[in-house]
């Protein structure tokens, strides 16, 4: 995880490690203070954690056993004899690109060895000239880490030594973390690691929560060292509560009181709270009879209540009034989860998405409330769902839909602002009434009222101020204030000097006609038309800017400094954990590529898997898919792109080219590694820059849709694609050959990070994608362990051409066309 | 304590007629309260026997009931005082006497206009005090955690009150409402759903009342409050109060008709529509039909456009489609008066659980119901409402950025009159904005009345509102998708018509004005039509229509010519409506010898419309407009017109609200709910 987190910063990777450093490399004490000082874990956790120090420490037949977690010195990587670290020597003073890369080599102990020798000139070969900067890699002889085997079996204390100084290195990092949790039996050990946790940043951990989700349900004895940690985050953040009860509840089994049910039970119980503060008790009494005073949870969940997010805490800052604190939350997300599953009973698409506004509208009646969309990593609270800037998505049986939330970016426990109602639209141009010069109109018996009329006609502009003349006349039977008079006035000048051009306005027929064809001119071709029957189309194709602009202008609340928009889809009827497990794999194969400095370009999105059936989906900003491209315009990929860029040769169409090019590149390994199906058009999007990005990952490694194995090729690769990168025998093609090519190496030589994960997610056959027994091993098999470069880049060229064509894929996409209108 | 003992013990029979005895004692004068300090709270605890009392008052004459005036009054004090109490079942006792006593009085009022309800209700000394004192028993009960039937009890009294007199300005009670606003309760009770079920719409028929109690003279917190009210969720829930019952109201019209989504669906239930209304005879209209259910839905048309007509955030609700009718159904007592009871509503609910509900929708429905028939009195005014309900709604922005909004489209299935010139033919109506909707609406009305009895005020509230929409397009250059030739040939329909029977017009319309009105339509498509055209072909087939229908704006010109020469009443309206002719004529003039040539070079005789379009597109440029100033200028809708109408409506509406009289039952058996309720409790 580390890893992923220097990803960005590779310029500054030293001053990174550096910083890092007294916390990672140092020794036990020091990383214990510093998360006893952060955090302030309950002292039960502070005392398992010595105990498992013990426990690792015990077998170890040296003076080593700590009595509090100050006492331990810097005593292990200090005695360790250099020779001894399974790291290239220069690695502990070393800030140079070869330490970082070094550990998922070192952890890489499953890894059929290829020879050091091919290996270090894979990566001179490589083509990157990154890469020849660097020393070879390590040989095998030096790095020599425990196995799974061995660590269970036997039990010298050398191996454990051994380990302890890996799992102490700077180096170890949380995905071998999780590997090892994942592989080792020994208590003691599993304890060590489960305490290692606390030292990890909470991002670095929650990455693998999935993991750590299923390894709680699945592993009996992982589950028990594990517990003081989850219960720990727990205590600290809801949002991690909650995201923890819901891989619980996907991942969960059906087992009725397993320990993980147990647990999700007693977090969505609210029975692991933050510990309540000095006083407690005296503050709690406060706040109930506060409860008993207003009426409070008891609207919670009732949407007709305009209060059903709202559970009476009214504590400020820091709760203490035993309030539910997930409550809320859980109720928003069931609103919106309940949404989509009425939605899927309405025949068709306008209907559907009729019904969505109106729900969301009701939902939308109980914001601003203190609830947060789990997609957006800020914290934040939801002000506004405006109903009608939502829409359904193209879904046959089902019916995802995509709604775009206001919400407030805030830091602490500020107040919500109150509900208010939408600002008025912007007047058109000139008030409506008619003025009083052109008598011609004036209606005879009413002098007098016209008079009135041009009063009214002053404050016509200002759409809310409530000049009803009915009221005004009512109330004060006034006489024109001065200032009104003079406003009279005003008006009768304007209108005597239009008055004196009237007689001499005309105008050409001509003209009228003319102004009317060039206001209507065709409308750019690259916007889309509102389809009735396609409504998520035009929700869709507006740039992710313009919308902004537009909702934040429309809204109340959009003057605020912290206001957002963020979009969000919510799928109910499928299963999105494998679209969890796919992005998180999408995001572990980024982050390699970025390190191997591969131009690879991914858009992985976030997933939220709510159970095993609902959940929610960041929307790709900016993009169409390329079945709405072809609907819309009926033009091919490329007249699209020279269309929002520009003509061939033009410096936008390159640029976007080029973008297209390495997003599909990558996707097209990437496909290939994970074995992406159901690649029909509308699962594919295009992006604003050019980029390729491929969503709907429901169909991956062994199961394909209706399992029909249509589509036999190894990715998506049509004409129309190559006819983007200028045909086949053009640069851009062979820049496309080499991405996938050199994005293959960087992945095999990390292919224990993803490999790890899909073993780890096989445990309880909740994923059927993974059910195959062979799936595992055939992933193994598509990064191409024993393959010389050579042989990887005939690899390459075969799958390409395979690919390219490939009759299956003509045939899936005429399949979807006949069954799912899918162009 | 004892006699209570003994009366729980006795039979059932001697308690009721204990009740009675106590009834004929009290009317005949007696002091019942002398020998029996606490007398009152035995008598609250006795459950009253309404019929009893009011056959007794009925008893009296107008004399003997002035000199009663005092006990009754005593008894009016009691019944206030036990309005306080935490004793339920005395409460509601206490709260049926009141409403009994009150209600009797009134129709002792309707009969003899001499009894003055308060002088004999509550008297001259204290009324203030005792009035005070009721309607903040009121304003607890309705804002406390009481039961519901409760509530609905207190509800009902203060209807009983505000529709005691058929002109509301004339009932004497209704100021002590003034005096003491019941606003904010009221309004709560729209809130929440649960309490809107129940009560909401007695809540919104209420304040219907209430906002139209001497709306010139007096200072009304209803009409301020309510034109003030911001709080979202209460005019959400007044809008769906009214959608449901004037869904209700469309629903039983409709029939079938709505909701049947799939073609073959769809069609089969048009076709059994079709069996069940449109081939009706014509004196069985439904419109007929839908009076079955009448009674509440003009008061809540009334509500509808007190709200549309006082309050501007009101608007934002307008387009509100909420699913909360349909995830969770009014059920239907709570939502119609409870005489009603429509055949087949929850099979309708059922179909129509798809779409949505939306308060625009379900008017422009509503209002296509009502417009389709202009025979009786009623109806007239009843269409008059909707049309300047309508007028208001098209001069708030905001109501018009919504009815504009090209994302926001709806399938709205219009009622349409079988006529003798066209059959109806099953389509699905297509999905477009709202106001497009309504333009099918007022062509719908325009091409459906050019009768021998001519509405001819609606018809001038029609195209006010038309006026209204083209004014909102030209200036926010909105262009709806929509194909404008419909319109206009309405519009030159209604001028052929106007044309064709001016002698018998003239005597009750003034035609020219309103053919001023129709020609200003035409200069606004002809000289602003590039604002708000969806195309140039639309402004083409303008001017083909113009051209083909010449013969129409001759006459017109001619008839215009004829009464302006005269010394005829109409001169000067006459010489404007020539006038404004001139681009129109200009037109005709310039277009037809062109067409002419061309048809003569090309030897036809028989164009087609795109030849002639052809020759059009091609002579636009020779041709000079008069630009006319404040073409799509209007006034600002005021109330004052249109008094008379809302008063009467309003009186019609109190007088069918007392006349189907479900109050004492309804309130009976809340009283027996609450009972229970109690005794349960207990």
């Amino acid at each position: 995880m580390s890893m992923l987190e220097d990803v960005p910063v590779h310029g500054s990777r030293s001053e990174v490690r550096g910083a890092k450093a007294p916390t990672h490399q140092r020794n036990l004490s020091l990383d214990f203070r510093h998360v006893t000082g952060a955090g302030g874990p309950p002292a039960g956790c502070g005392h398992q954690r010595n105990r498992s120090l013990d426990s690792v420490l015990q077998r170890i037949p040296e003076d080593m056993t700590p009595t509090s977690p100050e006492g331990a010195p810097l005593r292990i990587p200090i005695e360790v004899p250099a020779p001894r670290l399974a790291l290239p020597p220069e690695v502990p003073a070393g800030s140079d690109d070869s330490g970082i890369h070094t550990p998922p080599d070192g952890a890489d102990e499953e890894r059929p060895q290829p020879p050091a020798a091919a290996r270090s000139r894979e990566s001179l070969d490589s083509g990157n000239p990154e890469d020849t900067e660097r020393p070879p890699d390590p040989p095998d002889t030096i790095v020599d880490p425990p196995t799974k085997s061995e660590v269970s079996a036997a039990d010298t204390s050398k191996n454990k030594d051994f380990l302890l100084r890996l799992f102490e290195s700077k180096l170890f990092d949380m995905s071998m973390a999780i590997s090892y949790l994942f592989n080792s039996k020994e208590p003691g050990v599993q304890t060590y690691l489960a305490n290692k946790l606390f030292s990890f940043p909470h991002d670095d951990v929650d990455f693998y929560l999935p993991q750590l989700a299923t390894m709680y349900i699945e592993m009996g004895d992982v589950a028990d060292v594990l517990r003081p940690y989850l219960v720990h985050r727990c205590k600290q953040s809801a949002e991690f509560s909650l995201r923890l009860a819901w891989l619980l509840t996907a991942f969960g089994g059906d087992a009725k009181r397993s320990k993980a049910t147990k647990l999700r039970d007693s977090i969505l119980a609210e029975e692991i709270r933050p510990a309540a503060r000095r006083g407690h008790h005296r503050s709690q009494s406060d706040a109930s009879a506060l409860r008993l005073a207003t009426p409070t949870a008891r609207h919670l969940g009732d949407l007709a209540s305009g209060r059903a997010f709202d559970n009476g805490c009214l504590c400020g800052e820091q709760c203490s009034c035993g309030a539910p604190r997930l409550a809320p939350q859980t109720q928003f997300l069931s609103s919106l989860t309940n949404i989509g599953r009425r939605l899927a009973g309405v025949a068709d698409k306008e209907r559907r998405n009729g019904r969505l506004r109106a729900e969301l509208a009701t939902l939308d009646l109980n914001l601003p409330a203190r609830v947060w969309l789990p997609l957006h990593q800020r914290p934040h609270y939801v002000l506004r769902i405006p109903p009608h800037a939502a829409a359904v998505l193209n879904s046959k049986d089902k019916a995802p839909y995509i709604m775009y939330v206001e919400v407030l970016e805030t830091d602490g426990h500020e107040p919500l602002p109150p509900r208010l109602l939408p600002p008025a639209p912007p007047a058109p141009h000139s008030p409506p009434i008619r003025h009083t010069k052109s008598e011609e109109n004036l209606v005879p018996e009413w002098p007098v009222w016209s008079l009135y009329s041009a009063l009214d006609d002053v404050d016509a502009g200002d759409c809310w101020s409530h000049d009803d003349e009915e009221l005004s006349t009512q109330y004060a039977n006034r006489a024109p204030a001065p200032d009104s008079l003079s406003q009279v006035s005003a008006i009768s000048a304007l209108s005597t000097s239009s008055c004196g051009s009237r007689e001499s306005v005309a105008v050409g027929a001509g003209e009228v006609r003319r102004r009317l064809a060039d206001a209507t001119a065709a409308p750019p071709p690259n916007a889309f038309k509102h389809d009735p029957a396609d409504p998520s189309a035009t929700a869709l194709k507006e740039s992710w800017e313009s919308k902004l602009a537009r909702m934040r202008s429309s809204s109340p609340y959009g003057a605020l400094a912290g206001w957002r928009l963020l979009g969000c889809i919510v799928k109910v009827g499928d299963d999105l954990r494998q679209e969890m497990l796919a992005a998180q794999l999408l995001r572990r194969l980024q982050a390699v590529w970025a390190q191997e400095r591969v131009p690879l370009k991914l858009h992985p999105y976030e997933i939220l898997c709510l159970d095993k059936e609902c959940g929610l989906i960041q929307p790709v900003l900016n993009s169409v898919s390329l079945h709405q491209i072809k609907k819309q315009s009926g033009k091919t990929l490329r007249a699209w792109l020279e269309l929002e860029h520009g003509p061939p040769n033009s410096e936008g169409f390159l640029r976007a080219q080029n973008n297209f090019v390495e997003s599909a590149a990558a996707y097209a390994l990437t496909s290939y590694l994970l074995q992406l199906k159901d690649r029909h058009n509308g699962n594919i999007l295009l992006d604003s820059a050019g980029h390729i990005i491929h969503i709907d990952f429901g169909f991956i490694f062994s199961i394909s849709p209706k399992n029909l194995g249509f589509e036999s090729s190894p990715f998506k690769l049509t004409q129309e694609f190559v006819e983007v990168m200028d045909g086949e025998q053009s640069d851009m093609f062979q820049y496309f050959k080499i991405l996938i090519l050199r994005g293959l190496i960087a992945a095999r030589k990390h292919c224990d990070q993803i490999i790890h994960i899909v073993e780890l997610m096989r445990m309880g056959g909740q994923l059927s994608c993974l059910r195959s027994s062979s799936a595992v091993s055939s992933l193994r098999a598509r990064f191409h362990p024993g393959r010389t470069e050579p042989q990887l880049q005939t690899l390459v060229d075969r799958l390409v051409r395979d690919a390219l064509h490939s009759l299956s894929t003509r045939l899936y996409d005429n399949y979807q066309y006949y069954t799912n209108g899918i162009l | 304590m004892a006699t209570r003992k003994r009366s729980g013990s006795g039979s059932k029979r001697h308690l009721k007629e204990k009740v009675v005895q106590i009834y004929e004692s009290f009317f005949r004068g007696e002091d019942l309260t002398t020998d029996n300090p606490t007398f009152w709270d035995e008598f609250f605890l006795l459950k009253p026997k309404i019929p009893q009392l009011e056959a007794e008052i009925h008893k009296l004459s107008v004399e003997q009931l002035l000199n009663m005036k005092e006990s009754i009054n005593l008894l009016v004090t009691q019944c206030i005082e036990m309005l306080g109490q935490e004793h339920h079942i005395r409460l509601v006792y206490a709260l049926q006497t009141l409403s009994a006593l009150i209600i009797t009085m009134y129709q002792r009022v309707i009969q003899d206009s001499n009894l003055n309800v308060k002088v004999v209700l509550i008297g001259t000394e204290n009324a203030d005090t005792k009035m005070q004192k009721l309607f903040e028993h009121c304003s607890t009960i309705l804002s406390g955690d009481v039961p519901d039937s409760l509530k609905s009890m207190v509800i009902k009294l203060l209807l009983v009150i505000a529709t005691g007199m058929d002109n509301i300005d004339d009932n004497p009670l209704v100021e002590y409402l003034m005096l003491n606003s019941l606003f904010e309760p009221l309004i709560q009770l729209l809130c929440t759903s649960t309490e809107r079920q129940q009560h909401g719409y007695d809540v919104v028929m209420l304040l219907m009342f209430l906002v139209n109690y001497k709306k010139e003279e007096s200072a009304n917190p209803y009409i301020v409050k309510l034109s003030i009210l911001d709080d979202e969720l209460a005019l959400n829930g007044y809008g769906q109060v009214i959608t449901a019952a004037l869904n209700d109201f469309v629903m039983s019209t409709f029939g079938g008709m709505q909701g049947g989504s799939g073609g073959g669906g769809w069609l089969s239930s048009l076709t059994s529509m079709v069996g069940g209304i449109f081939l009706t005879s014509d004196d069985t209209q439904p419109v007929v039909r839908g009076q079955r259910n009448s009674g509440g839905e003009e008061g809540m048309l009334l509500a509808l456009y007190e709200a549309a007509h006082l309050n501007r955030n009101f608007m934002t609700t307008l387009a509100h489609s909420s699913a909360a009718a349909s995830s969770a159904p009014p059920s239907p007592p709570a939502t119609l008066p409870p005489h009603q009871n429509p055949p087949n509503l929850s099979q309708i609910q059922a179909l129509d659980n798809e779409q949505p509900t939306n308060l625009l929708v379900t008017f422009f429905q509503y209002c296509s119901i009502v417009m389709a028939d202009t025979r009786s009195e009623a109806s007239i005014n009843k269409c008059s409402l909707c049309f300047i309900t309508l007028t208001c709604i098209v001069e708030e922005q905001f109501a018009n950025s919504i009815m504009h909004d090209q994302n926001l489209t709806f399938k709205v299935q219009l009622y349409r009159l079988p006529m003798r010139h066209r059959k109806i033919v099953p389509e699905e109506p297509p999905s477009q904005p709202l106001a497009s909707t309504l333009i099918d609406l007022l062509v719908e009305f325009t091409m459906c009345h050019l009768l021998k009895k001519f509405p001819g005020d609606l018809y001038s509230l029609c195209l006010g509102v038309l006026v209204r929409l083209l004014s909102y397009q030209k200036r926010a250059r909105v262009r709806l998708a929509r194909d404008w030739r419909p319109l206009w040939a309405a519009l030159i329909a209604l001028l052929k018509f106007l044309v064709a029977n001016d002698t018998a017009l003239l005597r009750r319309h003034n035609i020219f004005q309103m053919a001023q009105q129709v020609v200003n339509i035409f200069n606004i498509f002809i000289t602003f039509g590039d604002t708000f055209l969806p195309t140039p072909a639309s402004y083409d087939q303008l001017y083909y229509e113009l051209i083909r229908m010449h013969q129409v704006f001759d006459n017109l010109f001619y008839m215009a010519l004829r009464y302006s020469t005269g010394d005829g009443e109409f001169k000067a309206e006459a010489l404007r409506l020539a006038n404004c002719l001139v681009n129109v004529r200009a037109i005709i003039q310039h277009f037809t010898p062109k067409i002419d040539s061309w048809l003569a070079l090309q030897n036809l005789s028989t164009p087609t419309e795109d030849q002639i379009l052809e020759v059009v597109r091609k002579n636009y440029d020779s041709l000079i407009l008069k630009l006319q100033e404040g073409l799509e200028g209007y006034e600002r809708y005021s109330e004052r017109r249109h008094r008379e109408l809302v008063a009467r409506e309003a009186r019609a509406a109190a007088a069918a609200a007392r006349a189907h009289g479900p109050r004492l039952h309804a309130a009976a058996s809340a009283a027996a709910c609450a009972l229970s309720h109690y005794s349960a409790i207990a």
